[in-house]
């Protein structure tokens, strides 16, 4: 990667790999960051500290984190109770075992929501979030709102979210730090006996495992 | 009482259980730059040159202004920068003349 980028190789989530050698398309001038941004990168690359090809593969990987492999452990612990009880145990070893690596040397907490309790995670400290197995947060949860305000009075943020969580049920908020990150496994919903896992994993989204929403059938939610 | 001893129990990014607006659910796809970024800050931990936890003291350090003023990305690459600097790794004029002939590269294009 040697080269700056054009934007127009950016359409969306869509693109799986980078352009190392691009032509530049546009005239747009550069930022002050994104320069600082590729000047420290050639500069570690000329002194062979980190290989040219490490961010290409390395960018490759985070475009290959997706809800949808939280989504696909989530269905398995709904199905499997032996695997249910790995993850809770073990969660990083368990994801591992649906063929999920884990890139960097964080651990893994997994965290039942039940009858009586409801898991929320924040990160109060930055951002730290289980970025193998949901890929990169979303904006709200880098910013100041959420990370203030979940830990002192998470029934009002949840109700943000429109989710309201009866006064019966407890309200666990974890903070995650860089070594320890959280996935909230939710609840499963009535009437989906009859739903085979890939079925169940359709229903899971994003929020659910951040645990701002629970899982539900009746409607459509954005991963 | 001034005041300024609040800025000692708090650093600029320890903010849970402070006041805070309503949510505002936004989102946005990472500029090309910023995933180059989040993917330099992977691969700065693999190597152990900086690690998870190096890289958040090291936009703590940047100071509640820079925080403030700074998007996400830009802290990282300045923190890492500041950090590369502390450890030795880069001195400031090498990053200086890098960041020149980048922009003259560009400016350079057809």
């Amino acid at each position: 990667m040697g080269q700056a980028h054009g934007h127009d190789d950016d359409h969306g989530r869509d693109h799986d790999h980078d352009h190392p050698h691009a032509p530049i398309a546009d005239d747009t001038p550069l930022g002050y960051y994104e320069i600082m941004e590729i000047a420290v990168r050639e500069l570690l690359i000329e002194r062979r500290l980190i290989g040219a090809d490490e961010i290409r593969r390395q960018i490759e990987v985070l475009d290959s984190r997706t809800p949808a492999l939280g989504a696909k452990v989530v269905a398995r612990a709904w199905t499997d109770p032996a695997f249910k009880a790995r993850l809770l145990a073990n969660g990083r070893k368990a994801c591992e075992e649906l063929g999920i690596s884990f890139y960097d040397d964080t651990e893994l907490i997994v965290l039942e929501n039940t009858d009586k309790v409801h898991n929320l995670i924040v990160c109060t400290l930055c951002s730290c979030y289980p970025r193998p197995v949901l890929g990169l947060p979303p904006d709200w949860y880098k910013l100041r709102p959420y990370r203030a305000r979940a830990v002192t009075e998470p029934r009002a943020v949840l109700a943000e979210f429109g989710t309201l969580i009866p006064d019966d049920v407890e309200i666990h908020v974890s903070d995650s730090t860089a070594m320890v990150r959280y996935l909230v496994l939710p609840k499963r919903p009535p009437g989906t006996e009859a739903y085979d896992e890939d079925a169940l994993a359709a229903l899971v989204t994003r929020d659910t495992m951040i645990g701002v929403v629970d899982v539900s059938t009746d409607r459509e939610r954005p991963r | 009482m001034t005041g300024s001893e609040e800025l000692l129990k708090r650093l600029p990014t320890d903010l849970g259980g402070l006041s805070g607006d309503a949510i505002s659910r936004t989102e946005h796809d990472l500029e090309p730059w910023e995933k180059r970024c989040h993917a330099l800050a992977d691969v700065l931990d693999f190597h152990k040159i900086i690690n998870t936890e190096e890289k958040r003291r090291g936009v703590e350090a940047l100071g509640a202004e820079m925080i403030g003023k700074l998007s996400y990305y830009e802290r990282w690459i300045a923190a890492f920068a500041n950090i590369l600097f502390q450890k030795g790794i880069l001195v400031p004029v090498d990053l200086a003349r890098k960041m020149a002939e980048v922009e003259a590269r560009r400016a350079a294009q057809p």
